[in-house]
C-alpha cells in the first residue's frame, strides 16, 4: 500500500459526465427524423449523398489530422456533424464531386485552417454550401433537381415560386399542413419541418443547443414576414411559408446554433437569432435570392464577436465599497 | 459523482448534503506511533533552527523553526522529533514537515501543557492556531486587517462534506460558549452564524444574527454568504477579510470554547471520510495521524491510480500519499476508485456556454480560457474578470470539452499574483 501511485489531479473531482462525443452523438440523434423522413421521401441518392457528405467529412479531418501531425479528433464526431448537417441540405440528385467538394471546403476552409474545433469563426457546414451556391448554382435549383422524380404533392420547390410568382400567386399552392409534413420539394433534410423541431426541441431540452437563439430565430421570421406581407399582402407571402420551407427550420435549431460561431451570452444570443431571422426575410422579399439562409446566418457569424461582449457584469468588478 | 440529468433545460444543480438527523458518535482513530505535522514556513539551512531531530517535544509544546517564525504548529502527543523536512505543495511552493514519534501509549492520556493565557486575542494566536477546525486567529489578531463581522460557518463549503453540520448538531452547547469566548477576545461588534436551512437546529442563539443558508452549491462560500447575506459585493480580488468579514467554522469555535476552559490546546479533529461506493464514516484522530491509519481501520483498500482527495470534489486536492496527516482544516476525505475517475482532455473550447451558464460570478469563462492558456494573465484579469471567480469549480464541472478550467483560473491567479509582486518591488 506504501508505494501506490495515487491519481493526482485537480479540483473539481466530479464531472457531469458530458463531452463533445455526447454532444454531437446528440445532435446526430436529433437530426434522424428528419434524416430518415428525407430517406424515404428522395429514396437512395438521398442515402447516398448523405453518407458519402458524412463520411468524406470526416475523412478530410482525418487526413488533416495526419498532414499536421496531429492528434487524430474525428472520433469527437464533430466533421461527421458538419458532415451531416451539410449533406442534410444538399438536393438528393447532387453529384458525388458535388458532395466531397463541399465537405473539402467545410471541413478545410471552414474549420480546420482556423485551428480546429472551437476555433472556427464561421458554421463550417454554411462555409462549404456558401462556396457550392456561388459555384455550381445551378445545382441548387430544386425544382430542376427533382424533374425525373414523381411527387404526390405540388412538386415546386415553395420558396422559389413564391420569389417568381409572388405572394398572390402560391396562395393556396402549398397548404401548412403538407409543408410541415414534408410535402414539398428541397433538400433532403430540410423538408420535414415538424421532424426538425422535434429535433430541435429534444435538443433544447437536454440542453445541447441553447434556446435563446432558436427562438428568437423563429421569432424573428414570424415577425418580419408578417410586416411585410401586411404591408403588402400580393408580393410578400405570410409566416408560414417561410418557416416551413427552405433552410428555415433547419436553420433555427442545427446551422445558426452552431457553438463556435453563435454567442453565448443570453441578450446577443436573442439578437443573433432574431437578426439572423430578419436577414433572411430581407433577403428573400427584397434581395436576389429565394432563399437566403445560409448567407444571413454566415453574416451573423461575421458580427458575432461583436454582439457577444455584451455580457452582464463580473462580480465584485467596478465596485468601490472595499 | 452527480451526473448530467437526461433533460438539462436549466443549469444542473448541485445541492450540498444534509448531515443525518440525530448522528451517531464519532468513532475514535488510536493515537499512531509517528505523527507528521506540516508547518507553513521553508527550511533555511543558513539559519540556526530551534527545533532538530532527536529533540523531546511534550504535548502541548508549541514548535517553531527560527527565533523570529510566526509560524508554529503545536506537538499534539509527548514524543520525540524524528524528522524535519521540506514538503512542496499544489503550486510548488515549500513549507516543512516534522515527524513526532509518539513516546506515549495509544490509550493513556498524558495531559498537555496548560498555557498562561488572557482573554485578549493576541494571546489566543499565540497557542491556538492549529486546534481542531482551524480557527483564522492570525487574521483576527493581525493589525493590518480590522475585523468586524465574524461569521461562524455551521454549513460545509463543499459537496458532501457535513462535519461542521455535524459539529453543530452535537456541540451546540460549545459553540455557543465558544461564541461568547470570541466576543470577549476580540470585541467584534457583530457576530453571525450561518446554518443550513434544512438542518433542524434546537435552541435559539443570544445575540448572533442567523443566515439560514440555501442547500444549492455554492452558496455557503464566503463570496456568496457576503452578497446574500450580508448585502456586500466582493470586489474583484479582494478577501472577505479585506471587508472586514471574518469566516470560521464551527469546529474551530467549539475548539475555542474547549481550549478557554482547559487553557490547554486540543487535538482531536472530526472528519467525515467518504468511501468508494459513498459510505461515510465519522471519525476523530489526532492532528498529524496519517491518512493510512483511518483507511486501515475501516478496511478502505486504495489502489493504484485510486484517488485521494482532500476537501470536497468541487474544491479539494488529491493528495500523492496515503500518507498525507490529518490537518487541523481538513473536514472531508473523500476516496475515488480510478474506474470513475473522469477523464480530462487536451480539447480547446468549443463554446458551449456552459460555463457562462453556470458561472456564479458572470465570469466569461469560455474567453477567459483562451487567454489563460495563452499566458496572458494581465489582460485575462483587466478584460475577462479573472479575479471575479469565486472558485466554485463548477465551470469545470460542466464544460463539455472537459477542459480543466478551474486549475486554468487558480494558477492563472497565482501567476498573477506573482506578476503583481514583481511590478511593485521593481517600481
Ligand atoms: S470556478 Fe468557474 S464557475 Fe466558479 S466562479 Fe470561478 S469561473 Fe465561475
Ligand atoms: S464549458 Fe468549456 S467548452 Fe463550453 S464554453 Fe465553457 S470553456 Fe468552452
Amino acid at each position: 500500500m506504501t508505494n501506490n501511485k495515487l491519481t493526482v489531479s485537480h479540483a473539481p473531482f466530479w464531472h457531469d459526465g458530458d463531452s463533445l462525443f455526447q454532444m454531437n452523438l446528440n445532435i446526430m440523434i436529433a437530426t434522424l427524423p428528419a434524416v430518415i423522413f428525407g430517406i424515404i421521401q428522395f429514396g437512395a441518392p438521398a442515402f447516398g449523398v448523405l453518407a458519402l457528405s458524412l463520411s468524406s467529412a470526416m475523412v478530410w479531418e482525418l487526413i488533416m489530422n495526419v498532414i499536421s501531425k496531429k492528434k487524430i479528433s474525428i472520433g469527437d464526431l464533430d466533421s461527421a456533424v458538419i458532415g451531416l448537417i451539410f449533406g442534410m441540405m444538399l438536393p438528393a440528385t447532387s453529384p458525388w464531386w458535388l458532395v466531397v467538394t463541399g465537405t473539402f471546403v467545410a471541413v478545410i476552409i471552414g474549420k480546420m485552417i482556423f485551428g480546429g474545433i472551437g476555433a472556427n469563426p464561421f458554421n463550417p457546414a454554411l462555409v462549404g454550401m456558401a462556396f457550392l451556391m456561388l459555384s455550381w448554382k445551378v445545382f441548387f435549383d430544386f425544382d430542376a433537381a427533382y424533374v425525373n422524380y414523381e411527387f404526390d404533392f405540388t412538386a415546386l420547390a415553395p420558396l422559389a415560386a413564391l420569389k417568381f410568382q409572388g405572394a398572390y400567386e402560391v396562395a393556396g399552392v402549398f397548404p401548412m399542413s403538407d409543408l410541415i409534413m414534408g410535402k414539398q420539394v428541397g433538400a433532403i433534410g430540410s423538408t420535414f419541418g415538424l421532424g426538425l423541431i422535434i429535433g430541435g426541441i429534444y435538443l433544447i431540452l437536454r440542453g445541447y443547443i441553447r434556446w435563446e437563439i432558436p427562438v428568437s430565430f423563429i421569432v424573428g421570421i414570424i415577425v418580419t414576414a408578417l410586416a411585410f406581407s401586411m404591408a403588402n399582402p400580393d408580393t410578400y407571402a405570410g409566416p408560414v411559408i417561410h418557416l416551413f420551407s427552405g433552410y428555415t427550420l433547419i436553420g433555427a435549431f442545427f446551422l445558426a446554433t452552431e457553438n463556435s460561431s453563435s454567442p453565448v451570452n443570453r441578450i446577443p444570443m436573442l439578437i443573433y437569432g432574431f437578426s439572423a431571422a430578419v436577414m433572411i426575410i430581407l433577403m428573400r422579399n427584397i434581395g436576389a435570392y429565394a432563399d437566403g439562409t445560409v448567407l444571413a446566418i454566415l453574416l451573423l457569424n461575421v458580427v458575432n464577436p461583436l454582439i457577444d461582449i455584451i455580457r452582464p457584469k463580473a462580480l465584485g468588478k467596478g465596485v468601490n465599497n472595499a | 459523482m452527480i451526473k448530467r440529468s437526461f433533460f438539462t433545460l436549466t443549469k444542473p444543480r448541485l445541492s450540498y448534503d444534509l448531515v443525518e438527523p440525530d448522528p451517531k458518535e464519532s468513532e475514535p482513530i488510536p493515537i499512531p506511533s509517528n505523527l507528521t505535522l506540516l508547518l507553513n514556513e521553508p527550511i533555511d539551512n543558513t539559519r540556526q533552527a530551534l527545533i532538530k531531530k532527536g529533540d523531546a517535544v511534550e504535548k502541548g509544546e508549541k514548535l517553531r523553526l527560527y527565533n523570529q517564525s510566526t509560524e508554529y504548529t503545536i506537538s499534539p502527543v509527548a514524543g520525540t522529533i524524528s524528522a524535519i523536512d521540506t514538503y512542496s505543495d499544489d503550486f510548488g511552493s515549500t513549507s516543512t514537515y516534522l515527524v513526532i514519534k509518539s513516546n506515549q501509549g495509544q490509550t493513556t492520556q498524558t495531559n498537555s501543557i496548560t498555557y498562561d493565557l488572557k482573554d485578549d486575542i493576541a494571546s489566543a494566536d499565540e497557542y491556538f492556531r492549529t486546534l481542531p477546525g482551524a480557527p483564522p486567529l492570525k487574521i483576527l489578531a493581525s493589525d493590518d486587517v480590522k475585523i468586524n463581522t465574524i461569521v461562524i460557518t455551521c454549513s460545509d463549503m463543499d459537496l458532501l462534506s457535513t462535519t461542521n453540520q455535524y459539529i453543530t448538531l452535537k456541540f451546540l452547547d460549545e459553540i455557543k460558549e465558544g461564541a461568547k469566548v470570541l466576543k470577549k477576545i476580540t470585541h467584534v461588534p457583530k457576530l453571525c452564524i450561518m446554518v443550513p436551512e434544512s438542518l433542524n437546529v434546537q435552541g435559539k442563539f443570544d445575540s448572533i444574527q442567523v443566515f439560514k443558508t440555501s442547500m444549492e452549491y455554492p452558496s455557503n462560500l464566503p463570496a456568496m454568504i457576503l452578497k446574500d447575506h450580508l448585502s456586500m459585493i466582493l470586489p474583484a480580488g479582494k478577501a472577505p477579510e479585506d471587508m472586514g468579514v471574518s469566516f470560521i467554522s464551527a469546529e474551530a469555535v467549539v475548539s475555542l470554547a474547549n481550549a478557554y476552559k482547559t487553557k490547554s490546546a486540543g487535538f482531536e479533529k472530526i472528519l467525515t471520510v467518504i468511501g468508494k461506493q459513498g459510505t461515510q464514516y465519522r471519525i476523530k484522530a489526532t492532528i498529524g495521524t496519517p491518512l493510512r491509519k483511518i483507511f486501515n481501520a475501516f478496511n478502505i483498500h486504495i489502489n493504484e491510480q485510486d484517488r485521494i482527495v482532500i476537501g470536497g470534489p468541487m474544491k479539494g486536492f488529491a493528495t500523492y500519499t496515503p500518507h498525507h496527516p490529518v490537518q487541523p482544516d481538513m473536514d472531508t476525505v473523500m476516496i475515488q476508485d480510478r474506474d470513475i475517475i473522469p477523464e480530462l482532455s487536451d480539447n480547446p473550447c468549443v463554446n458551449c456556454g456552459n460555463c457562462i451558464r453556470i458561472c456564479p460570478a458572470n465570469v466569461p469563462v469560455n474567453i477567459l480560457v483562451r487567454y489563460l492558456e495563452a499566458d496572458q494573465y494581465e489582460e485575462a484579469a483587466d478584460k475577462y474578470d479573472l479575479e471575479s471567480c469565486i472558485e466554485c469549480g463548477l465551470c469545470a464541472y460542466t464544460c463539455t470539452a472537459r477542459i480543466p478550467l478551474y486549475q486554468y483560473i487558480r494558477l492563472g491567479k497565482h501567476e498573477l499574483f506573482k506578476l503583481r509582486a514583481l511590478e511593485t518591488a521593481n517600481d
